[in-house]
């Protein structure tokens, strides 16, 4: 089996094991499903029409069916209605507020990334020098702070303290004309940004310093010294491009840490995103919130692995036969 | 320089004890910890406050009486830091225990027999690809007691990192000629196993624990902070949970600092010693 077959396959995989933990999980709650769909005590007629309507009262294999049913022959998928916000749609919910999370996570993304490769490459140029123990004691901090506890300290003091950024929110109300609405978009995500490019430098920064000392041990850069380049030509010609493997290969894994760090801090920034709905659901035990939410969640990993897999197709030749 | 590496090149579970002391960032960990875990074992002989006791003293901020300061119903944050440190080191524990042993375990089996190869890095595979805090969310959202699930969980979660670096050594010491040697000497498969295979990764599977150790005190406290579980019962995450709610509009920042600022002391330190294992474990990651 050659290297994309594999890894379509196991993304296959996890797309319907994510469908399924979607169906079984919520079905292990004591109780009924109903019971968290209203708040208010009812009648024993008015609960068997909230089961009835909710399909609660099928057996669970059709259950399991229209389940199945409701998410591929609808676009979006179905996944029911959410409880606190009823009657919406959990699919419409969710895409409504993706563009926010995506928003974090990719300008995070790109940030963390920049600065790790330029830091990894001038400390890679000088061994054992300042840089390279500064840089990598700022990635241990960084890889063991607690996200939320972060986040929570730069509201503390540039929200509240000295009030020069928005505690929280993803927009000012009342805004008119698309300069002011760009510029408070860029004013309420520059903490949350901060506080994720942190958490993703400390990830990548480290899996990168292993590689960029293991690629510094190479044949080739002993080589590309004796033929008397430049230092600085070798650590950002040779060095980065080789140390970027491992880099690409485990963003997979990363991608999932970090988004599952997201979910946190948004929550903290009352940014919303899908991770704030998320938490948001865990608040009202809103079921389908909840469900569609790590599906969805699960999907963006699955599609982010995948670019990452695309990459590395095309950084390393090895793996093409 | 050969030498040298020859003996870091084999390395056995005895020799995380010199790691231990020798390097300046391990020992700085080590340390670290050792002084945590004795303030947290000693704390609750001399702290004369209980964590959930009441007293008149709210929102006060670290003094004599309360070096740490108050919440907002007068619970004294020393203590809550020392007595709620229990569950989310117990849950970390026990789950980085069961990945570690897990990962070990299936790593060895799917890097020495061939027939279990497909399956174990497969798993390996679907399992590194699913979020970790939403998956929990979901776990976490059966019933309020959730402590054993969230183990099982993470446990679930954690073993699969530890499983593909242990098969990736298990593959490099395959090739090598002792292990041909103890073959062709008539060793059976389970005996190279045991004896040979288990040995040679059981010390990555301990860089991993230790490192597992902090994500997972991490990914706990972020679930507890968020919601999931029991607000009332005293821990870091729940000390977040209310702080979130009620420290800010009172300016009682440090309510938040002191757990937040445990959970980085030991997670540091892991991280040090995590990461100084692995350095020794391979020695080109070392700084020269």
């Amino acid at each position: 089996m050659d290297f994309i077959t594999r890894r379509i396959i196991t993304s296959l995989v996890v797309f319907f094991a994510a469908i399924n933990l979607d169906f079984i999980l919520p079905r292990f709650i004591p109780g009924n499903v109903a019971d968290a769909f209203v708040s208010k005590p009812i009648s024993g007629n008015e609960y068997q029409l909230i089961v009835h309507r909710l399909g609660l009262d099928l057996p669970p294999q059709l259950q399991y069916v229209h389940f199945l049913e409701g998410i591929f022959t609808n676009l979006p998928p179905f996944f029911g209605y959410s409880y606190q916000y009823f009657p919406q749609e959990v699919s419409a919910l969710i895409l409504s507020r993706i563009g926010w999370t995506l928003l974090l996570l990719v300008s995070s993304l790109l940030i963390a990334i920049a600065i790790s490769f330029v830091v990894g490459a001038l400390a890679s140029m000088k061994r054992g020098g300042k840089l390279e123990y500064s840089s990598m004691y700022v990635s241990v901090l960084a890889w063991s702070t607690p996200a939320f506890f972060l986040g929570l300290a730069l509201i503390w003091i540039f929200g509240v303290t000295f009030k020069v950024l928005p505690q929280f929110g993803t927009v000012s109300d009342n805004i008119v004309g698309l300069g002011p609405y760009v510029s408070s978009v860029i004013q309420h995500a520059i903490l949350p940004v901060a506080t994720m490019t942190s958490v993703i430098y400390g990830q990548s920064f480290l899996i990168l310093r292993g590689s960029t000392i293991q690629v510094l041990g190479s044949d080739y850069i002993t080589a590309a010294r004796a033929r008397g380049l430049r230092e600085r030509t070798i650590a950002f010609k040779y060095v980065l491009r080789n140390s970027l493997l491992p880099l690409v290969s485990l963003s997979g894994y990363a991608v999932a840490y970090i988004i599952s760090i997201l979910v946190a801090v948004e929550f903290v920034f009352a940014y919303g995103g899908i991770g704030d709905l998320m938490v948001d659901g865990i608040i009202f035990r809103d079921y389908p919130v909840i469900e569609g939410c790590f599906f969805y969640i699960t999907l963006i990993v699955i599609i982010l692995a995948f670019i990452g897999d695309l990459a590395l197709l095309k950084l390393d030749p090895t793996l093409r036969k | 320089m050969q030498n040298k590496k020859s003996k870091l090149d084999n390395p056995i579970l005895k020799s995380i004890s010199t790691i231990l002391f020798k390097k300046t960032t391990s020992k700085i960990g080590t340390i670290l910890i050792v002084l945590f875990l004795a303030l947290i074992f000693i704390g609750p002989f001399v702290i004369p406050y209980g964590p959930t006791q009441y007293t008149p003293d709210r929102y006060s901020p670290p003094s004599l009486a309360h070096p740490l300061g108050t919440d907002n119903l007068g619970h004294d944050v020393l203590s809550q830091v020392v007595y709620g440190a229990y569950p989310s080191l117990i849950v970390a524990l026990l789950s980085s225990i069961g990945g570690a042993l897990i990962g070990l375990f299936a790593g060895v089996l799917g890097g020495y027999y061939t027939r279990a190869e497909g399956f174990v890095s497969g798993a390996a595979d679907i399992i590194v690809t699913f979020p970790p805090l939403p998956l929990l969310i979901l776990v976490g959202m059966i019933s309020p007691n959730i402590g054993n699930l969230i183990i099982i969980a993470l446990i679930a979660v954690l073993w699969a990192p530890v499983g593909r670096a242990v098969r990736s050594q298990v593959l490099s010491v395959r090739k090598r000629p002792f292990v041909d040697a103890a073959k062709a000497s008539g060793m059976s498969d389970l005996k190279i196993v045991m004896k040979i295979m288990i040995p040679e990764t059981a010390s990555i599977a301990f860089a991993y624990f230790i490192l597992d150790v902090a994500v997972a005190i991490i990914i706990v406290t972020a679930l507890e902070f968020l919601g999931v579980g029991n607000p009332n019962q005293v821990s870091w995450g729940s000390m977040f949970y209310w702080g979130e709610q009620f420290a800010f509009p009172a300016g009682a920042w440090w309510w938040v600092l002191a757990p937040g600022v445990s959970i980085l002391i030991v997670a540091m330190s892991l991280a040090l010693i995590g990461f100084s294992i692995e350095e020794a474990l391979n020695p080109r990651l070392r700084t020269q």
